[in-house]
């Protein structure tokens, strides 16, 4: 039983892609793998679609209260796309990532991410991942059975995401699928038995990113 | 910042949202009903039925370019949001299942995961269109194994065991097995898109096998 979950807000922010990519790839991962949250994801997004897409008073711009002819206005668009062929999907295949003789498959979530290389030392192997933004790195962490890592505390927020295998701390045993926020004042000492792999984004960023389009509309003036 | 002005590509459509202000309001513009825009899906996916897609167009393109001016900022960007929201649902119309969830929240997914890869590009010049793996809409097309063994008293036991599935599964695995129909043909015949027919198929064969199972224990 996965035991530590995202917190609500995060779901939220995750269900309406306002979460920056390395945060949100964690949530969509922990969804795949918790049918709890999973199923709350589905939910609200089901609300959130409802609300964006058919109350009446959702169109905020100048579109409100316009007429679609689509004889005319849009019927160029239209043809364009029913034009086109339906298309067929080719079925998902997991990522797999190799360490220590053994193989790990990875959530949809990381699909196409994973394409560096470990650097080891002793049991501790990590791959950093190409999705950093601002000051966080986002990265993958192997510790090979009976390994741990020294106490240490987080000059930031550090968010874990337990993918397979299990590790215990100071605090609790984790096991996969299990969803971990320490702040800075947590210090701990994970330990490992069987082994285990996680996925991490130290200085996690967990700040949203609602203000983007006021950001936006200066660079887009500057262009257009 | 070229590579913005690259992505920016000349829109035609542009002109279209001048055509938009300044008219009266549409009469038909009022709520439509789910089971209504789930028959529009399934003529799409269906027959290609361009009038039905033209519904669906004429429902969904406000809300998706109001969506578009609020996360992107720009009528141009809104713009490229619609087209690729709408052409992702004639594509992948019969991807669509809709056991799985409301035609609102399917083409809501499409366009929140279309403006996250837009504005990936545009934040980070990243040519990134992962936003489908992250918040999966799809259902591939996993083949279903039609392959059935003739054993007589077999078949014998799965016609007791037919009649216990639902009946949404049940006409589905009638239709397929008893009269033969392919699975457009039934999903025509039952007005439902091609995802939903394949998913019930795989539900009602996997509900037969686990019946199959207790009996042979
Ligand atoms: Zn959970």
């Amino acid at each position: 039983m996965i035991k530590h979950h995202p917190q609500q807000a995060l779901l939220d922010a995750h269900a309406q892609a306002q979460l920056p990519l390395s945060m949100t790839i964690a949530v969509a991962a922990h969804c795949e793998m918790c049918p709890t949250c999973q199923q709350y994801l589905e939910q609200r997004q089901d609300y959130i679609a409802a609300q964006t897409l058919t109350s009446a008073d959702n169109c905020t711009d100048d579109s409100n209260g316009d007429e679609i002819d689509l004889q005319d206005d849009w019927s160029t668009m239209i043809d364009d796309i029913t034009a086109l062929p339906p298309e067929e999907l080719a079925p998902f295949k997991p990522d797999i990532v190799e360490i220590k003789q053994r193989n790990y498959h990875l959530p949809r979530a990381f699909k196409h991410r994973v394409s560096r290389d470990w650097s080891t030392l002793g049991k501790i192997s990590r791959m950093r991942l190409g999705i950093d933004e601002n000051d966080s790195r986002a990265s993958l962490l192997h510790i090979d059975a009976g390994g741990d890592i020294p106490e240490h505390g987080h000059g930031a927020q550090e968010m874990t995401l337990l993918l397979a295998g299990e590790f215990s701390d100071e605090y609790n045993q984790y096991q996969a699928g299990d969803f971990i926020v320490l702040d800075k004042n947590h210090k701990h000492s994970p330990s490992t038995i069987e082994g285990c792999l996680c996925y991490t984004v130290v200085d996690a960023p967990l700040h949203f990113t609602k203000g983007i389009s006021k950001l936006l509309n200066p660079i887009g003036k500057l262009i257009y | 910042m070229p590579e913005l002005q690259t992505y920016r590509r000349q829109n035609r459509y542009d002109n279209n949202s001048k055509l938009l202000s300044g008219r009266s309001m549409d009469k038909d513009n009022q709520p439509v009903p789910h089971e209504h825009l789930e028959k529009m899906i399934a003529l799409v996916a269906n027959q290609r039925d361009k009038q039905a897609f033209g519904v669906l167009f004429k429902f969904f393109m406000p809300k998706i370019r109001s969506f578009g001016m609020q996360k992107l900022g720009h009528q141009g960007l809104a713009m490229d949001l619609v087209q690729e929201t709408m052409q992702n649902i004639w594509t992948k119309s019969h991807l669509y299942n809709g056991d799985k969830g409301a035609v609102t929240t399917w083409v809501y997914t499409i366009m929140r995961n279309r403006c996250f890869d837009m504005l990936r590009k545009i934040q980070h010049n990243r040519e990134d269109t992962f936003g489908d793996d992250i918040w999966p809409i799809f259902e591939s097309d996993e083949s279903i194994d039609t392959q059935q063994d003739n054993d007589p008293l077999m078949s014998n036991l799965l016609m007791q065991h037919l009649e216990q599935l639902p009946l949404a599964q049940r006409q589905v695995v009638k239709g397929i097995y008893l009269q033969e129909l392919s699975q457009q043909e039934l999903a025509e015949k039952l007005n439902i898109p091609l995802g939903t027919v394949k998913s019930r198929l795989r539900l009602g064969l996997e509900k037969l096998k686990s019946f199959l199972e207790k009996h042979h224990d």
